[in-house]
């Protein structure tokens, strides 16, 4: 968070507001462990975080851009009804569909707010891929929408930048590393299964990363920075590996 | 007339070093790996908190992928040692030659046969578990790799029938693996004091009354 830019007193205001909120957010792990002593602490936590740095180092080099994530016939489709919901706060975040507008500043010649009008006009790629869960489960969900790629090159973006951020309308946060960002399956989903996203699944734009494990695929995102600054990421900043590669 | 204690040299430096670095590695491998299992169980069970380890998902995978690297590293040097030295070749390594002391072991070991077959360092059934062990442990490895990277390395989780059905073949390389360590500890137990300590000091000290090899180490 520290490369945000602060544009008025009241964006000051909103950004103490959210910190506080996520401050909040993050105890609950703490408030869930109380009492286990063998969760990683003091000296062996930083020597597993720094192990840990290492590995997101070796997934970096182990990730090939032109891999792609195995696609499936409609019929390997996971049923719609077992599309599951994993959200860490709420499943219905309140969002403005109606004024809904995504946020894109950073390194980008062209900054300022896109509506899904604009991002669904970018060419269109539908693939059914695998969602792996960081738990374990996995479902092969029909995703559609605008590969990233096409849209950080339709805003101009500074693609030697090393990152891409997302945020999101319930807090939530994340970021990648830019070849992540510019993988082919990686997208700005607006669709699953065919159908509009539904408010629980993230609409009205969320990330779908199949080359990454779940909690990277952000819902209900509305700001995409590029930058060179580390964002880290909601669940990352808690002990979740970065990188995440699958 | 007393005879003096005898002793013989059983385990190589290296052999005890990679032996303690795989226990260890192995238990955080099977205990971290229960409390991922948890969050999302494969099989309508969970196991009991008190058996797993790293506090919470996030510690947990810590540890497994920490514990990865010594789990692999260690092993393939151990696997490596015991293929190039004459000392593996001899001792561990499961043979041809091997399988005709398979049968005459299963019988004693049933308590059908009374008198323990001849055997050099290991009998024919130990030389089979130690040689099949790397092979459950490899595996334990590529299962996980599937795992770990079924995007990257989506040709090694096909040869697993895919993602989901890695984690199972995870699970039943772990078991197997858990039920080598409960089984060699147990044999451990019953080989008794000198035995162990053989892994630690390289020695292996005999009681004067016993007859040259035919004592069992484990």
């Amino acid at each position: 968070m520290k490369s945000k830019k602060l544009t008025s007193a009241s964006d000051l205001k909103n950004l103490d507001f959210s910190r506080q909120r996520r401050k909040l957010l993050k105890l609950s792990p703490v408030l869930f462990l109380a009492g286990c002593d063998l969760a990683p602490s003091g000296k062996t936590e930083s020597f597993l975080r720094k192990f840990q740095q290492f590995n997101d180092w070796v997934q970096s080099k182990v990730f090939d851009i032109n891999k792609l994530s195995p696609e499936y016939a409609d019929s390997k489709l996971t049923l719609e009804d077992g599309f599951r919901l994993n959200s860490y706060e709420t499943d219905e975040p309140e969002v403005d569909l109606e004024g809904w507008r995504l946020t894109v500043e950073g390194l980008v010649s062209k900054p300022g707010e896109y509506s899904l009008e604009q991002i669904a006009a970018l060419p269109k790629r539908v693939m059914n891929t695998r969602h792996v869960c960081v738990e374990g489960w996995s479902m092969v969900v029909k995703w559609g929408g605008t590969p990233l790629h096409e849209f950080l090159k339709h805003v101009g973006a500074d693609t030697d930048a090393k990152f891409v951020a997302v945020e999101s309308a319930d807090d939530y946060y994340t970021s990648y590393d830019m070849p992540s960002a510019l993988h082919p399956q990686t997208l700005l989903c607006y669709e699953a299964y065919g159908k509009s996203l539904t408010l629980g699944h993230g609409a009205p734009l969320r990330i779908t990363m199949p080359t990454k494990l779940g909690y990277k695929s952000a819902k209900w995102i509305d700001k995409l920075v590029v930058t060179n600054d580390k964002w880290g990421g909601y669940w990352e900043d808690q002990g979740y590996d970065w990188f995440a590669g699958i | 007339m007393k005879t003096p204690a005898r002793k013989e040299y059983h385990h190589p430096p290296l052999i005890r070093l990679t032996h303690w670095v795989n226990a260890l590695a192995l238990l955080i491998m099977i205990t971290s790996g229960l409390r991922i299992y948890n969050a999302s169980p494969l099989f309508g069970f969970t196991f009991p908190d008190a058996i797993t380890f790293g506090g919470w998902l996030a510690g947990a995978r810590m540890w497994h992928f920490f514990g990865m690297w010594l789990f692999a590293v260690n092993g393939v040097v151990y696997v490596l040692y015991n293929i190039l030295s004459k000392h593996g070749r001899r001792t561990t390594l499961f043979r041809k030659s091997d399988v005709p002391g398979v049968f005459p072991m299963i019988l004693y070991y049933l308590r059908i046969r009374k008198e323990h077959p001849p055997q050099q360092k290991y009998n024919a059934l130990q030389k089979l578990a130690y040689t099949i062990v790397p092979v459950l442990a490899l595996g334990g490895i590529m299962s996980g790799i599937s795992i770990y990277w079924p995007v990257q390395f989506s040709g090694i989780a096909s040869l697993f029938g895919g993602y989901d059905t890695a984690r199972v073949w995870h699970f039943i390389f772990m078991s197997a693996l858990a039920l080598f360590f409960a089984g060699h500890l147990l044999m451990v137990a019953i080989a008794g004091w000198d035995n162990f300590l053989s892994m630690i000091t390289g020695w292996r000290r005999f009681p004067p009354s016993a007859k040259p090899r035919s004592e069992k180490n484990v």
